[in-house]
């Protein structure tokens, strides 16, 4: 019922924000990699169907925009991205020593490597829908497309990342910081390089969300496995996070849903569903993948040894 | 052992020298830095600051008048530049330098690293924030 409310109030800015729709389609050009503040499409309601030449390039955006560097990063260490990928690996079918997670797949814990992390900076441009086409049309609302323009407009200088705040979720998988995670008999822990160097919990005992959640920065999840997609579901964020350093934004209501599977040995595939209705019209979906980088280790990241980049952006706290 | 594996890292970092490999940042390139204000300057360096979330080096630029002045200049993070084959040594105090990169908004003797030359012609640090953060 409130979703209605907001869709009308939507259908009225979308038509407010559509002199902004061409400039970005245009100015892609290199396509998605290119997630500049001057594209305002990504919270512009109503975008029309992306050229086919657009769709085309950004068909590869998730894989691809790591890519670029993720090629450089492990030269040398095992067979490439690009190179026939073996089958992902399973964790043994043993209960005792697995629980839940006993004969899924496994997503790394066991080998040694961690998951190189792409740099999303617009995930309606740098993701992909779930079909792999670009760019994603982002059901902003009104007040979502005032933020989101706000901060555009501000060259996207008061993103709390710079704080060296953590970045939320699903934004943890969509730094340029690598990841671990380990699937323990009832819980799944991620434990991440940077963005804020810090780890988190999927509680999968089959507890409930809880009602009223303490917000915070990564909110609380509970996961389960349907097939070998490990599903998490979260809730209880605080809004001291962007989705994207884009400005996509989220408030306390938001529900994430996250698909994880890892298609081949070198890709973990997140499939993640922003649910909120304060901003959004309905719910929306981003893909994007990780890839493993065999035989890589992750390092200490601590953002705020040196943190001197905030005096010249002249940032400021929770706009 | 620890040392077969750092020949192999510093062996794989050699042929990265001109690639453009993506640094990690951590705030926004275009808030901070103008891609549209290219600056080359050559210069000694003064300092270098391994840390976190960006490895910063400081150079003495002196211009035709006489006058020195100190730049500041960002880099990728140090685990960035690490896996990229790089090291907290691989830029020293005293080395001669050309650096090319972006100014900063502010005005500041602040840049964004692209490039570093040292004067035998070798490159270092091929890494910038500016790679994964275009305007």
């Amino acid at each position: 019922m409130k979703r209605q409310s907001h869709l009308i109030v939507t259908g009225a800015a979308l038509l407010g924000s559509l002199s902004l729709l061409s400039v970005p389609a245009a100015a892609q050009g290199r396509g998605p990699q290119q997630g500049g503040p001057d594209y305002l499409g990504g919270c512009v309601a109503g975008t029309p169907d992306p050229p086919a030449a657009n769709a085309g390039a950004g068909r590869g955006a998730g894989a691809g925009r790591g890519g670029a560097g993720n090629a450089a990063i492990g030269r040398g260490r095992g067979r490439g991205a690009q190179a026939d990928p073996a089958p992902a690996p399973r964790l043994p079918d043993n209960k005792e020593a697995y629980g839940v997670n006993a004969g899924k797949p496994d997503f790394g814990g066991l080998a040694k490597g961690m998951w190189n992390v792409p740099y999303i900076v617009n995930m309606a441009t740098q993701g992909t829908n779930p079909d792999g086409t670009t760019p994603i049309v982002v059901p902003c609302n009104a007040q979502a497309v005032k933020i989101f323009q706000v901060r555009q407009d501000n060259k996207m200088k008061d993103d709390p990342e710079g704080f060296c705040l953590p970045p939320g979720v699903p934004r943890m998988m969509y730094t340029p910081y690598p990841t671990e995670i380990f699937q323990l008999p009832d819980r799944i822990l991620f434990i991440y390089e940077g963005g804020a160097h810090v780890w988190r919990i999927i509680w999968m005992d089959g507890r409930e969300l809880p009602k009223d959640p303490n917000p915070n920065f990564l909110g609380y999840s509970v996961g389960h496995w349907e097939g070998d997609t490990l599903v998490v579901n979260s809730v209880g964020f605080n809004t001291e996070t962007w989705l994207d350093a884009a400005g996509h934004p989220h408030g306390e209501q938001m529900k994430v849903t996250e698909k994880f599977t890892r298609p081949n040995m070198n890709t973990l595939r997140l499939e993640a569903t922003i649910d909120d209705p304060e901003y959004y019209t309905k719910p929306w979906t981003v893909v994007t993948t990780a890839t493993w980088r065999q035989g890589q280790e992750l390092m200490e990241y601590i953002c705020q040894e040196n943190n001197r980049d905030l005096g010249h952006i002249g940032a400021e706290r929770g706009k | 052992m620890a040392n077969t594996k750092l020949l192999g890292v510093l062996a794989g970092g050699v042929g990265l020298l001109l690639a453009a490999m993506p640094a990690l940042a951590h705030h926004s390139f275009a808030a901070e830095y103008d891609a549209a204000k290219p600056v080359t300057l050559k210069g000694t360096v003064t300092k270098v600051e391994w840390m976190n979330p960006h490895a910063r080096f400081y150079i003495d630029v002196k211009d035709d008048s006489g006058t020195v002045t100190n730049w500041e200049f960002e880099l990728g993070s140090p685990n960035g530049l690490m896996r990229a084959g790089w090291t907290r040594n691989s830029l020293k105090q005293g080395d001669e330098v050309s650096v090319s990169g972006s100014l900063a908004k502010d005005g500041s003797h602040l840049a964004n690293a692209r490039s570093v030359t040292l004067a035998d012609g070798k490159k270092v640090f091929a890494a910038s924030s500016e790679n994964e953060n275009k305007q």
